[in-house]
C-alpha cells in the first residue's frame, strides 16, 4: 500500500517568540515492513539552521533553529510511504511459547537479543510496578504461544479501558491511567509496554499515523486522521511484532510508523525551547493520510 | 569567626618544644612502613614540622587562613548559605608521597584514564563491550548517566575523556585502592592549586627544601589540550560554564577561569545562534569554541536532555554534534561514573587493553547479578550500599549503621530495583598526621588525583586533593560535612630538574587580546549594580549617621525638623512608606524604625539588605575583581556580621559608631576601584552605577530636607544635615566667611564642579563614560535616548538660578521640589536606557508546549 501523509503542527503564541530550538520526530523511518519513499518538511518562519540525522534508535531526527521573531510556528511534513503486510504469521497459536520466549531472551547472546534487553528496563515515562505486573499476569500462561498472550493482553486493554481524550494529559502517570481505566492511544501504548516489560517481554513504543476509513457511504474528511501510537514486543523467533491496543489489532498496512523509542519521551513529535511566547500557546495538529495508486510494476 | 582571638591566646596545655607525631599502635598509619619506621618523605617533613613547634604552626595556620579568606576560597555547603562554615579548610601539614611511590601510582592512573577513555568511546559507539559479553546490557541501559542523545558524538583528537579524577585510599600493604571515578565535571583541581599557592607562601623554606614536584604544568597541559580542540584551529575563546555562585565549588570555577584565562560564563551568558555558540558581551556576540563545563550532563541542553534545566544552553548538543563546539568533558561522560562498571573492570580491561589494571579497584557487587545479589543480602551489615547512578539526596549508606526497619526497607528497594544498586566493602582509610591547633594527631585520609588528556596519552597532576576526617576517630570524609583538605606533596630526594620550557609555562601567560577584552554582559551588569548598591549603602549610612548625631545631640531639635529628617531617611533609603506614613508618636520615638532601616536584612532598602545585594553582585562578578578588592569585600562581610553586636545598645549608645566599620570598608572599596582597577568596560559601568546612585541620593536628600520651609532654627539644622551627610560642611564653613545660608549650601551640593560629591560632578562623569562605551559612535548625528536624558538633566541643572530655586510659597519651596523630581526622573530614564541597551534581559527559556495526542 502506498500512502501520502500530510502532517502539520501549528503553534500560536500569545507573545512574540524571539528564537526557538527544536527537535521533531515527524519524518517517517524505514522499518521491516515500510519504506519511506520521500519526505519533505517545511517550517515557517524560515529557520536559520535545519538538519536531519539518524538517532540512537534509527529514527529520523529533524533539528531546526529559528532566529526571527514570530508569533506562529508551522511545521508541515509531506511524506510518501510504502507499507506492506507484516510478515509475521497470523495464526495466534503457532510460534514460541511465553515460557520459552522469556528463557531465550535471557540466554540468547545474539546482537538483536542483547539489544532487545534494553526494552525490558524502566524508561523515562514507564516504570515497573506491582500493579502493572498484576494486570498483565492473567494473559500470560507459560505454555501458551507468546503471540496469543500478547493478543489477549491487547484485547483486554481494548475492552477494559475507555478512550477519553479529556481524562489524561502528557503528564498523567501510568498508575492513574491504570486506576481509572481511561486514556488515549499513548496511555494505552505505555500501559501495554509496562505490562509486557513486567512479565519479561521487551516492548517498545511506536509513534506514527493510522489511516482512518470513513463509514460506508461517507466522504473521508481531509485532516481528520491523527498521529497515533502503538507498541512492538520482541519475540525471539520473529523479532519485533507490532500490536495496537487502542484498536485491538496487530499493526497492518494502515499503520504507518514515524519512530520507535522506549516511550513517548524518546520520540515526542515536536519538542524544544522557546524564548518569549507568553502564556497559553495554542496548538493545533492536522494529519491527512491518503492512499495513492500503486505505481505500475 | 573568632580566628583573631586564637592568634593571641596560647591554649592551655600547649606543650612547649617540638611537635611530636608518635606512632599509635593499632591505627593504620600511612606514615610508617611495616618496620614501624617513618617512610621516606615523612621523616623529613615531620622532623621539620616538629622543630617549628606548635606555636609557630599555629601562626602559620592562621596565616594560611588569612590568605584563603583574602582569596575568597570557599566551599558552599548546601543549606547553609553564607554561613561561616563555608570557608575552605586547609590543614597545614601536607600529605607526603615519595616520588618512587608516586611513579607507580602515576603509571597506574595513566593506564586507568586510557581505559576509561576507551570505555567512553565504546559505549557511545559500537558497544562492543556488550556485544562481546564483557558487560551485561542492563549494566549500561539501566544507568541514568547513559545519554542516548550522545550516541556517535566524537571529540577531535585521540581522546574523548579530557579530565579524569580518581578517589583512592591506601591499603595496609601500601598499595592504592581506587574507590570511584569522576568523569562528568571532575572538581577539585582548582582547590589543589589554591592549596599549593597557600602552602608555598606559608612554608616557603620547608616547601623549597622538600623538593616538591610542581603542579603548574598540569594546568598548562589542560589549557593546551582545550586549545587544540578548537574546531577552527585558531586560538579559540575558551569558556568555563558554571552553574552559578550558589554552586558548592563556585570558588574554583572562578579561580580556574581566572588562572587559565577562560571566560567564566553562566547559562544566560551563552546563546546558540546560526549553529554556533556565542557569549553575550557588551560589544556584541563572541564565538565560543571550547566549553569547559561544570554543569552536569543532563542539565546542559533543555532541548534534548532535561527539559526543565535552567543551567544549560538550548541547542548545545546539536552544535557539538555538528563539530561547531567542543565540550569538555564530553556530554554523556557521566556514564563512566556508573559504579557497576567497577565490577566488570577486569573483564573490560582485558577486552580493551589486553591486560588487567595495575591499580586495584574496590571490590564491587552489583545487585543486578544473581550471585552478587545473594552476597549483598547475606553480608549486608558489612557493606556500603550505593546507587549505581548518584542522584541528589541519595547518599550511600553503610549496612551496619541501619536499624532493622531501615535495613528491611532498603533491602526491599534493592530487590525492586536490582539494577540500580551496588555494594562495596568498607575499606579502612589510613591515617596521616593533621594539626589540631596544639598537637599532631592521626586522621583518616582520602586522595583525589587528576589526569588530563594530552596529544598521545594522559598527564597526571603530581599531587592531588587530600581530604581528612574531622576527628581522629572519624572514618567518614565528605566536603559537605566540612572535612578539611591538605596539599599533597610528591617529594623527591633530589630537587626536581626544571626545564626552561616548564618555567616558561609556569608564568600565567598573558591572555590573547580577544579573551581578555570582553566580559559576559551579565558580569558587567553585576559590576554596575555593585557600584550602585555600594554607593547607596554608603550614602544611606552617611545620612543615618548624621541623623543619629542630630537626634542624640545636645541641642534638642523641633518635632518638625525631626519629622523632615526622618522622612528624608525613608525616601533616600527606599524604605517607603516608613516615616512618611508614621504617626506623631512614631516620629517622636523613631528608634525601632531606624534600627530596622539599619539592620533588618528582610527589609528592602535597609543598610544590611543593600550591602547584601552588593555582596551578591560582587560574587557574580568576582572574576573581574582584584585580590585587594576581594579582601575589602571580605572585611565588609565581617563588618556586616558584627553589625548586630555593635548595635546591641540600640540608639542610646553612639549608634553612628556602629556604622563606622561599614563606612570605612565601603570607602576602601571605592578607593580601590578608583585607584587600582583597570579602566575596562567593567570599571566604567561600575563607576556609572556609582555616579547614578550618588546623583539620585543627592537629589533625594535635597528634596527631602529643603522642599519645605521651617523656622530659622530648623533651617539651620536641615542645612547642616544636608551638608554633613554630603561631607560639605567644612567647605561650607570655610567659604561661609564671605557668604552663607541656603544658597551657598545648595551651590556646593548641586553646582560646584570642584566638589566630587556635587550633582554636576556626577553628571559630567556620566557624560564622559557615555562617550567611551563600546557602542558609542562619535560620528553619529542623532543622540541616543540615554545621551538625550543625560543632556537634558545636565542642561537643566546648569541653567538653574539658585535664588529662583529657593523661592518659597507658603511653607514650601516648589521649585526645589519640581527640579529634584524632574532630575530624578531623567536619571532613572538614563539608567533604564543604559540597562536596556547593554544588559541582556531576555526572559529565560521555556519548554515548547507539546501535547500532540492521537485518536483511535
Amino acid at each position: 500500500m502506498r500512502y501520502r501523509v500530510r502532517h502539520s503542527t501549528h503553534y500560536r503564541y500569545s507573545a512574540r517568540v524571539t528564537s526557538c530550538y527544536n527537535l521533531a520526530y515527524v519524518l517517517p523511518r524505514d522499518t521491516r515492513r515500510q519504506k519511506c519513499l520521500s519526505s519533505r518538511v517545511s517550517v515557517s518562519p524560515q529557520p536559520a539552521i535545519t538538519r536531519t540525522r539518524s538517532d540512537y534508535f534509527g529514527n529520523q531526527a529533524y533539528h531546526f533553529e529559528i532566529q526571527r521573531p514570530h508569533r506562529e510556528l508551522v511545521i508541515s511534513v509531506e511524506s510518501e510511504i510504502r507499507v506492506s503486510h507484516p510478515d509475521q504469521g497470523l495464526n495466534l497459536d503457532l510460534g514460541i511459547s511465553y515460557e520459552q520466549a522469556v528463557q531465550q531472551i535471557r540466554k540468547d547472546r545474539s546482537q538483536q537479543a542483547l539489544n532487545a534487553r534494553e526494552y525490558l528496563l524502566d524508561s523515562p515515562m514507564i516504570a515497573a510496578s506491582e500493579e502493572l505486573a498484576q494486570y498483565a499476569h492473567q494473559s500470560f500462561a507459560p505454555d501458551k504461544s507468546l503471540r496469543s498472550c500478547v493478543a489477549d493482553l491487547t484485547s483486554r486493554i481494548f475492552s477494559d479501558f475507555t478512550y477519553d481524550p479529556d481524562f489524561t494529559t502528557i503528564a498523567t502517570p501510568l498508575a492513574e491511567v491504570l486506576e481509572h481505566r481511561r486514556g488515549v492511544c499513548q496511555d494505552f501504548a505505555h500501559l501495554q509496554i509496562g505490562c509486557l516489560r513486567a512479565v519479561g517481554i521487551p516492548a517498545k513504543y511506536v509513534s506514527g499515523y493510522i489511516e482512518t476509513l470513513p463509514a460506508p457511504g461517507e466522504e473521508k474528511l481531509v485532516g481528520a486522521d491523527a498521529t497515533h501510537a502503538w507498541i512492538a514486543y520482541y519475540c525471539p523467533d520473529e523479532g519485533w511484532v507490532e500490536f495496537d491496543p487502542t484498536n485491538d489489532t496487530p499493526a497492518h498496512t494502515q499503520h504507518i510508523v514515524t519512530a520507535f523509542g522506549r516511550d513517548y519521551f524518546d520520540v515526542t513529535p515536536v519538542k524544544g525551547v522557546i524564548f518569549g511566547g507568553g502564556d497559553h500557546p495554542q496548538l493545533s495538529v492536522s494529519v491527512d493520510v491518503a492512499r495513492l495508486e500503486e505505481a505500475a510494476p | 569567626m573568632n580566628q583573631s582571638q586564637s592568634i593571641n591566646q596560647t591554649p592551655v596545655g600547649t606543650p612547649a618544644g617540638p611537635l611530636e607525631y608518635p606512632s599509635s599502635p593499632g591505627v593504620l598509619d600511612e606514615t610508617r612502613g611495616a618496620d614501624g619506621a617513618l617512610k621516606p618523605g615523612w621523616d623529613y617533613l615531620l622532623d621539620s614540622i616538629g622543630n617549628l613547634g606548635a606555636e609557630v604552626m599555629r601562626q602559620r595556620e592562621q596565616k594560611a587562613r588569612r590568605i584563603l579568606r583574602d582569596d575568597g576560597a570557599s566551599y558552599n555547603i548546601y543549606g547553609k548559605p553564607g554561613s561561616a562554615s563555608n570557608s575552605w579548610e586547609l590543614d597545614p601539614v601536607p600529605h607526603v608521597i615519595s616520588s618512587e611511590d608516586w611513579s607507580g601510582i602515576e603509571t597506574g592512573l595513566v593506564e586507568r584514564s586510557e581505559l576509561f577513555n576507551l570505555i567512553l568511546r565504546d559505549l557511545y559507539g559500537p558497544r562492543d563491550l556488550i556485544r562481546h559479553g564483557a558487560l551485561p546490557p542492563e549494566a549500561l541501559y539501566s544507568h541514568g548517566g547513559f545519554l542516548r542523545a550522545c550516541q556517535g558524538m566524537q571529540m577531535p583528537g585521540e581522546h574523548e575523556l579530557i579530565l579524569h579524577a580518581v578517589d583512592m585510599v591506601r591499603q595496609a600493604d601500601g598499595t592504592m585502592c581506587i574507590l570511584s571515578d569522576r568523569t562528568q565535571v571532575p572538581s577539585g583541581a582548582g582547590y589543589v592549586l589554591e592549596n599549593r599557592t597557600v602552602m608555598s607562601r606559608v612554608f616557603p623554606s620547608l616547601y623549597r627544601d622538600s623538593h616538591v614536584h610542581r603542579i603548574a604544568n598540569f594546568y598548562q597541559r589542560l589549557r593546551l589540550k582545550l586549545t587544540s580542540l578548537a574546531p577552527s584551529g585558531d586560538i579559540p575563546r575558551i569558556a568555563l560554564l558554571t552553574p552559578g555562585a550558589h554552586n558548592e565549588t563556585y570558588f574554583e570555577h572562578a579561580y580556574l577561569a581566572n588562572y587559565m584565562g577562560f571566560s567564566l560564563v553562566q547559562s544566560g551568558d551563552l546563546v546558540v545562534r546560526n549553529g554556533f555558540l556565542w557569549m553575550k558581551s557588551l560589544d556584541g556576540l563572541k564565538r565560543v569554541e571550547v566549553l569547559l563545563r561544570r554543569v552536569d550532563d543532563e542539565f546542559c541542553d533543555p532541548v534534548e536532555l532535561r527539559p526543565d534545566s535552567q543551567l544549560g544552553v538550548p541547542g548545545l548538543l546539536e552544535i557539538v554534534r555538528n563539530g561547531r563546539l567542543v565540550v569538555a568533558n564530553p556530554l554523556g561522560s557521566g556514564v563512566l561514573e556508573n559504579a557497576i562498571l567497577l565490577k566488570y573492570l577486569p573483564k573490560i580491561a582485558t577486552q580493551l587493553l589486553g591486560r588487567e589494571l595495575r591499580l586495584a579497584t574496590v571490590k564491587t557487587f552489583w545487585a543486578g547479578d544473581d550471585a552478587d545479589f545473594e552476597h549483598i543480602t547475606r553480608d549486608f551489615d558489612n557493606l556500603i550500599i550505593k546507587r549505581a547512578w548518584r542522584a541528589a539526596g541519595q547518599a550511600s549508606v553503610y549496612g551496619g549503621d541501619l536499624d532493622d526497619n531501615q535495613k528491611q526497607a532498603l533491602l526491599a528497594d534493592i530487590h525492586r530495583h536490582r539494577y540500580h544498586y551496588v555494594a562495596q566493602p568498607r575499606l579502612a582509610k589510613p591515617c596521616i598526621p593533621a594539626f589540631n591547633g596544639t598537637a599532631l594527631e592521626p586522621r583518616a585520609n582520602l586522595l583525589r588525583t587528576f589526569s588530563v588528556a594530552t596529544d598521545s596519552s594522559y598527564t597526571v597532576l603530581p599531587g592531588g586533593l587530600t581530604r581528612i576526617a574531622t576527628s581522629t576517630e572519624g572514618q567518614f570524609i565528605s566536603m559537605q560535612e566540612g572535612s578539611p583538605s591538605k596539599d599533597t606533596w610528591i617529594t623527591a630526594s633530589e630537587p626536581e630538574r626544571v626545564l626552561q620550557a616548564d618555567l616558561d609555562e609556569d608564568q600565567p601567560r598573558s591572555l590573547p587580546e580577544t579573551q581578555a577584552d570582553s566580559l559576559p554582559s551579565r558580569v558587567v551588569e553585576n559590576l554596575y549594580w555593585m557600584g550602585r548598591y555600594a554607593e547607596r549603602a554608603e550614602a544611606s549610612m552617611r545620612l543615618l549617621r548624621t541623623v543619629f548625631v542630630l537626634l542624640n545631640g545636645e541641642e534638642p531639635i523641633s518635632p518638625e525638623a525631626q519629622r523632615i529628617l526622618l522622612q528624608t531617611v525613608s525616601q533616600a533609603t527606599y524604605t517607603l512608606p516608613g516615616f512618611t506614613a508614621a504617626t506623631p508618636e512614631q516620629l517622636a520615638n523613631p528608634e525601632p524604625e531606624l534600627l530596622q532601616i539599619v539592620r533588618d536584612g528582610k527589609r528592602s532598602g535597609s543598610v544590611r539588605s543593600t550591602i547584601e545585594s552588593m555582596l551578591r553582585a560582587a560574587e557574580e562578578s568576582k572574576e573581574s575583581l582584584s585580590t585587594d578588592t576581594i579582601r575589602v569585600i571580605n572585611d565588609l562581610r565581617d563588618a556586616l556580621d558584627n553589625l548586630d553586636a555593635d548595635l546591641v545598645g540600640g540608639l542610646a549608645s553612639a549608634p553612628e559608631e556602629a556604622l563606622d566599620p561599614l563606612v570605612t570598608a565601603l570607602a576602601g572599596l571605592s578607593g580601590l576601584t578608583q585607584e587600582s582597577m583597570i579602566r575596562s568596560v567593567g570599571w566604567r559601568f561600575m563607576d556609572m552605577g556609582k555616579r547614578i546612585e550618588r546623583s539620585l541620593q543627592t537629589i533625594a536628600t535635597v528634596k527631602g530636607l529643603l522642599s519645605s520651609v521651617g523656622g530659622e532654627m530648623d533651617q539651620s539644622v536641615l542645612l547642616t544635615a544636608m551638608l554633613t551627610s554630603m561631607e560639605a560642611l567644612m567647605t561650607y564653613r570655610r567659604r561661609g566667611r564671605e557668604r552663607h545660608g541656603m544658597e551657598l549650601g545648595l551651590e556646593l551640593v548641586l553646582l560646584d564642579r570642584s566638589n566630587p560629591r556635587s550633582l554636576i560632578f556626577q553628571l559630567e562623569r556620566l557624560e564622559e563614560h557615555l562617550q567611551e562605551l563600546p557602542t558609542s559612535d562619535p560620528a553619529a548625528g542623532e543622540l541616543d535616548e540615554e545621551a538625550r536624558a543625560l543632556l537634558e538633566a545636565t542642561s537643566t541643572l546648569k541653567l538653574t538660578r539658585l535664588p529662583h530655586l529657593l523661592q518659597t510659597s507658603g511653607s514650601t519651596r516648589p521649585e526645589v521640589n519640581a527640579l529634584m523630581t524632574q532630575l530624578a526622573g531623567l536619571l532613572r530614564e538614563f539608567s533604564r536606557f543604559i540597562s536596556d541597551k547593554h544588559f541582556d534581559h531576555r526572559s529565560g527559556p521555556q519548554q515548547l508546549f507539546t501535547t500532540i495526542r492521537g485518536v483511535r
